[in-house]
């Protein structure tokens, strides 16, 4: 089974805006992947005016929460940098006990790639918090610049929710059958977020970085 | 082959409830009102992934496709061909229905079905545009901004297919897990079409918009023009192959509702202007248009403010005819107790304590804040000029605490002074300046005595007086002889009373004072508190206002008089009241009293209307002089 990989059109956000979009993004998917009973909930975002669909499980839910928490703080940390979270979706391999380890194997079937670029006011160049002080003084420009961005931000998180959709309807061969289980989530999944510990992931991590010409995105 | 047979079956099961389960997922959020969920925003909370909670409500239908969906009856009302044959395909337009923007605002019968949406409050409030929606059967443009094509493209499948070697359930499980994908992304995608906020505003807001989206389903539709196929967008969801044909599924939709949106809250719908109430903009002398009166009462000729909008600390006044009943009430910050329906619903306009503007649509009330069925104990007082004020009980007010009690109500109520509801009926302004001003049973003293009362305490007077007016005549029938009237003046002048419309009252108590003291009114410049109690007293002792006291209106003159004089302190003022009483009690004929009534009550009239315009006159006192020479016009009309 081959893993189908997605790479979802780049966003440019703020920082405030980063838990909206990244929830928004994550649970659609999700969504498209919890094949149990799903009862969906429908959540308007705050800052757009869009509607996504969550598929109502409280665990995925805290889950999605603590990994955006934790890339908020790992933006914090690095500025200005683009970023990639990755939502794996894979199948649970219990290898044959071999003389190394009795390892459980994960086969990743779909993986999510959201691409992320924080970016802070230029305006607020100067402090990282956002200062109410700056924001007065920087005028109306700075409102109107906000609005624009914040409008093309909507348009673009717009397409990459359309993105996931033909993604999830071109390709629905790979996804593995149904297994048996009880709950809302069909298929194990992980997030991943640039600090991952996951030292293989990270690997690859690096590898995109460098293809995009950050290196020194792992911290 | 059973199994074959069984596969088939089972397969063509998959797909009838594959188009049931899509065009749930469809008009769930296409069909305003249709589904029993509550579109505030609250959700279905989403049950845990435990079965046992999930279970206990999940019906038969929701466990398709591990789908649960709301209730939407319009599914159900629309299955019935595809249930027997999935081989038709299914269309679902959407479409888009606008109104003409024309509306006739007299229309004032509530509309059920419309108000069902709504709730109670917004019903009130938003009444009078539900007829509109009833009137517009006419002017109805229609638009399809979504098609959706569900088909199940039947082919003839070779036996040696690919998947032939799979075993059937394996192809059935296939084609059930597709389904579900599938259905998952409409789930998705329907509520990032632009048709959906349509929907949205419709269900949530509430508002009466000059559109509503409707849909129609059916197994055929006319194709769109090139014209509409250049304006539409589309998109195919993947076809789901089964061993005899495909299931596709697409939309084609109009990427750009920006008119429908804009228009969604155009003022179409009643103004009803949340922030107005309470907000101190707006320019106090600006005159509304002349909006007729939705109650179908006849609108009055000139489209003022009530007296009591003081604005300095109002908003301006809506335009439409706003069923909150910009009703001002600048003296009465606690003592708002009388709460009326908006404007279109009652003839009594919505009143909110401190905040309401009198819109230019309530002038014909003005004259009865004080006959607005009072609510609270605050004074009937007014029941001098109920008579009259019957025909002008579309009282907006609330009842306020009316210092003026106790004064001179009975004797003045025994006024004869206070002209019969004709004389009054007969030049509107005259009733409605009286009326809002200060009841006509007192206006001889009253007036007076609260222009007297005068600068120092012209604001109490005032404030007294604006909650005289507000009082329900009917009310203060009832009430007249209730002892419950405190000193109102002790009690109520500072709640009552704007500060800011004070200098007002001083400056149009001036100039009150100029026409009135040929009438042989008394300006009472001290103790003005007491002769407003003495007033209030003589007030609550007269007997309500009619043709038939005017005979007793003599004694209770004279009581009055004695009252009064006994609240003031000016011998000058007492001496000339009496003065003004005994000519009064001096006349034989019922006719001289209801002459002189009618000239005192227009005196009376009149002397409010200074105060008034002089509240109002903080931006500019063009009102005023145009006011107040409609006074001395109606004055001279009547003399």
């Amino acid at each position: 089974m081959n893993c189908e990989i997605c790479q979802l059109k780049e966003l440019e956000v703020e920082h405030y805006e980063i838990e909206e979009v990244l929830r928004c993004i994550l649970h659609t998917i999700i969504f498209h992947r919890a094949l149990g009973l799903v009862r969906p909930k429908e959540i308007d975002l705050e800052l757009f005016e869009i509607t996504y669909v969550q598929c109502g499980d409280t665990e995925v839910e805290k889950k999605i929460d603590e990994k955006i928490e934790q890339f908020i703080c790992w933006v914090e940390k690095h500025p200005n940098k683009k970023s990639q979270i990755c939502l794996s979706f894979y199948e649970v391999k219990n290898k044959q006990a071999s003389w190394f380890t009795n390892k459980i194997e994960r086969l990743y079937w779909e993986q999510w790639y959201i691409n992320l670029n924080v970016v802070q006011q230029p305006k607020m160049h100067s402090s990282k918090s956002s200062n109410s002080k700056v924001t007065v003084e920087s005028g109306e420009d700075s409102h109107e610049d906000r609005s624009v961005r914040r409008t093309t931000l909507e348009g673009s998180l717009r397409d990459v929710l359309f993105q996931i959709i033909k993604f999830v309807n071109d390709k629905k061969d790979h996804v593995p059958p149904i297994p048996n289980r009880e709950g809302v989530i069909s298929f194990p999944y992980e997030i991943t977020i640039p600090s991952s510990s996951d030292s293989a992931f990270g690997m690859d991590m690096i590898k995109r970085m460098l293809q995009t010409g950050h290196p020194t995105m792992l911290s | 082959m059973a199994s074959s047979h069984s596969d088939a079956a089972r397969m063509e099961q998959i797909i009838t409830e594959f188009f049931a389960k899509s065009l749930h997922i469809i008009l769930e959020t296409r069909s305003p009102y249709a589904s029993s969920r509550n579109f505030s925003g609250e959700q279905i909370v989403s049950s845990p992934s435990s079965s046992a909670s999930s279970s206990s409500s999940v019906r038969p239908r929701d466990k398709w496709f591990n789908l649960a969906l709301r209730e939407c009856t319009e599914t159900l009302e629309n299955l019935d061909l595809w249930r027997q044959s999935n081989l038709e395909p299914m269309i679902v337009d959407v479409i888009l229905v606008k109104r003409s923007l024309d509306w006739d605002p007299i229309n004032l019968s509530p509309n059920p079905e419309l108000a069902k949406n709504l709730s109670s409050k917004e019903t009130r409030t938003n009444f009078w545009n539900t007829d509109q929606e009833e009137l517009r059967n006419e002017g109805r443009s229609e638009k399809i901004v979504e098609r959706w094509v569900l088909q199940y493209e039947v082919r003839k499948m070779k036996d040696g297919r690919k998947g032939g070697k799979r075993s059937s359930s394996n192809l059935l499980s296939l084609l059930y897990k597709k389904s579900m994908l599938l259905l998952r992304s409409l789930y998705v995608t329907v509520r990032l079409l632009p048709a959906y906020k349509i929907f949205r505003d419709l269900n949530l807001t509430g508002q009466i918009c000059s559109f509503s989206l409707t849909h129609r389903v059916s197994s055929f539709a006319e194709p769109f023009t090139h014209r509409e196929e250049a304006e539409m967008q589309r998109f195919n969801f993947s076809p789901i192959d089964t061993t005899c044909g495909r299931l596709c599924l697409s939309v084609s939709y109009r990427s750009s509702l920006s008119d429908v949106n804009s228009e969604g809250s155009t003022p179409m719908s009643p103004q009803f202007i949340p922030d107005y109430v309470g907000s101190p903009l707006a320019d106090p002398l600006k005159r509304f248009p002349s909006v007729p009166m939705s109650r179908g009462s006849p609108s009055l000729p000139f489209s003022r403010r009530h007296s009591w909008s003081f604005d300095h600390y109002r908003a301006s006044p809506p335009i439409s005819y706003s069923p909150s009943p910009t009703y001002s009430e600048p003296y009465t910050p606690a003592s708002v107790p009388c709460r009326f329906p908006p404007p279109g619903l009652q003839p009594h306009p919505h009143e909110t304590s401190n905040s309401q503007k009198d819109n230019a649509s309530f002038d014909e009330y003005y004259p009865s804040p004080t006959f607005s069925p009072s609510q609270s104990p605050s004074p009937p007082f007014y029941v001098p000029g109920s008579h009259i004020s019957k025909a002008l009980l579309r009282s907006e007010s609330a009842p306020v605490n009316i210092p003026y009690r106790k004064l001179h109500t009975s004797s003045l109520l025994k006024n004869p002074n206070l002209p019969p509801s004709p004389p009054l009926k007969g030049s509107r302004r005259g009733n409605y300046r009286a009326d809002k001003i200060v009841p006509p049973s007192h206006l001889s003293i009253t007036a007076d005595k609260l222009l007297a009362v005068g600068k120092d305490d012209c604001n109490r007077c005032t404030g007294v007086k604006i909650s005289i007016s507000r009082c329900s005549s009917r009310s203060f029938h009832d009430d007249f002889d209730d002892s419950e009237f405190s000193c109102p003046f002790d009690v109520d002048d500072e709640d009552i009373i704007d500060p800011g419309s004070r200098p007002e009252s001083f400056d149009q108590k001036g100039h009150l004072r100029e026409p009135l003291e040929p009438g042989g009114l008394i300006p009472i410049r001290k103790s003005q508190g007491a002769a407003v109690g003495a007033l209030v007293d003589l007030l609550q002792k007269a007997p309500p206002l009619s043709q038939e006291h005017s005979q007793s209106a003599v004694p209770s003159q004279m009581d009055y008089g004695e009252a009064h004089k006994t609240g003031m302190e000016e011998p000058d003022s007492i001496s000339k009241f009496h003065t003004v009483q005994g000519c009064s009690s001096s006349v034989a004929s019922s006719g001289y009293h209801v002459s002189k009534t009618t000239a005192d009550a227009l005196e009376e009239l009149r002397a409010y209307r200074e105060m008034k315009n002089l509240l109002l006159s903080q931006a500019g006192s063009t009102q005023t002089l145009a006011s107040y020479s409609t006074v001395e016009r109606m004055e001279k009309d009547t003399k």
